[in-house]
């Protein structure tokens, strides 16, 4: 790794832990400092993201409860990403992995997500 | 006057003088001989006839040419879709390019699948510059807002 590789890596660590010390001290719900979702702002109806930043403040408080309320989405969200990373870093994955990588992460897989998180942008709307 | 010979692998062919040899369609890997080499030797690697080799591009190493073939394909990776970025900015950047980076993954699998190497590596950059697009207008947004926030409190509101 060179060292520019190494900076930036260090950058972005710094960068997160800033963020989650941040996103774990203040409740994003009521702050004027927490960026709010322009989506939101111009039509009034909430988009697939919305609650995402309170869903992150109580999963940082082990409060999954309230996060699952926030946001369900991204809390079910965050076990596909980790393994998503995981298959993505792998240079030379076996038979094996490349068969669940096509289950999980293929062209049909793909498709449900994207059904799965338009039905919720239109449900959590309606409700 | 030196004699080459030249062989296609069965039948021998000479005498010829080097201007003769010049005119055959030999390649590199023709083996020539001539009295003093002793043994049959690539044509490339004789120093006299590496002249005429100078315009000729060395051989191309073959490919598979059953690259394409689906079994083949199922044990490959295809190249990186994008998914799980794509996955947090529609997420957090509440942007319609997340959702642009998702049908870009589904792109980037199905041509892949299909055989298509070339367009699945085009959508897959395509995929790429939508993520990173949309990541860094995140970020931008999200700064340009603290900056006002801030601004305005500082100036009393």
């Amino acid at each position: 790794m060179d060292i520019r590789k190494i900076l930036k890596w260090c950058i972005a660590i710094i960068l997160v832990t800033i963020l989650a010390i941040l996103y774990r001290t203040y409740n994003p719900n009521g702050n004027v400092y927490f960026p709010k979702c322009p989506f939101r702002e111009f039509t009034g109806l909430k988009c697939p993201g919305c609650g995402s930043q309170r869903a992150v403040h109580y999963l940082l408080n082990f409060d999954i409860f309230n996060a699952i309320k926030e946001n369900v989405i991204l809390v079910l969200s965050i076990p596909y990403i980790l393994t998503g990373l995981v298959f993505d870093s792998l240079k030379k994955p076996n038979e094996n992995i490349l068969k669940w990588r096509k289950i999980l992460f293929g062209r049909k897989a793909i498709f449900v997500i994207l059904s799965i998180i338009i039905a919720f942008w239109i449900l959590r709307n309606i409700k | 006057m030196k004699k080459y010979f030249y062989t296609d692998g069965t039948n021998n062919y000479g005498p010829f003088t080097l201007d003769e040899l010049k005119e055959k369609k030999i390649s590199r890997e023709t083996k020539i001989w001539f009295q003093e080499l002793g043994e049959w030797k690539p044509a490339g690697e004789v120093s006299e006839l590496t002249e005429i080799f100078k315009l000729v591009p060395p051989p191309i190493t073959k490919t598979n040419l059953n690259y394409n073939s689906m079994e083949n394909l199922n044990n490959q990776k295809p190249p990186k879709t994008w998914l799980v970025e794509s996955i947090l900015v529609t997420l957090f950047c509440c942007l319609p390019f997340g959702i642009a980076g998702i049908v870009n993954a589904a792109k980037v699998e199905s041509r892949f699948y299909a055989g298509d190497i070339e367009g699945a590596n085009r959508s897959s950059a395509d995929a790429k510059k939508w993520t990173t697009i949309s990541f860094w207008i995140g970020i931008a947004v999200g700064v340009i807002y603290l900056i006002v926030v801030i601004a305005g409190a500082a100036s009393g509101y």
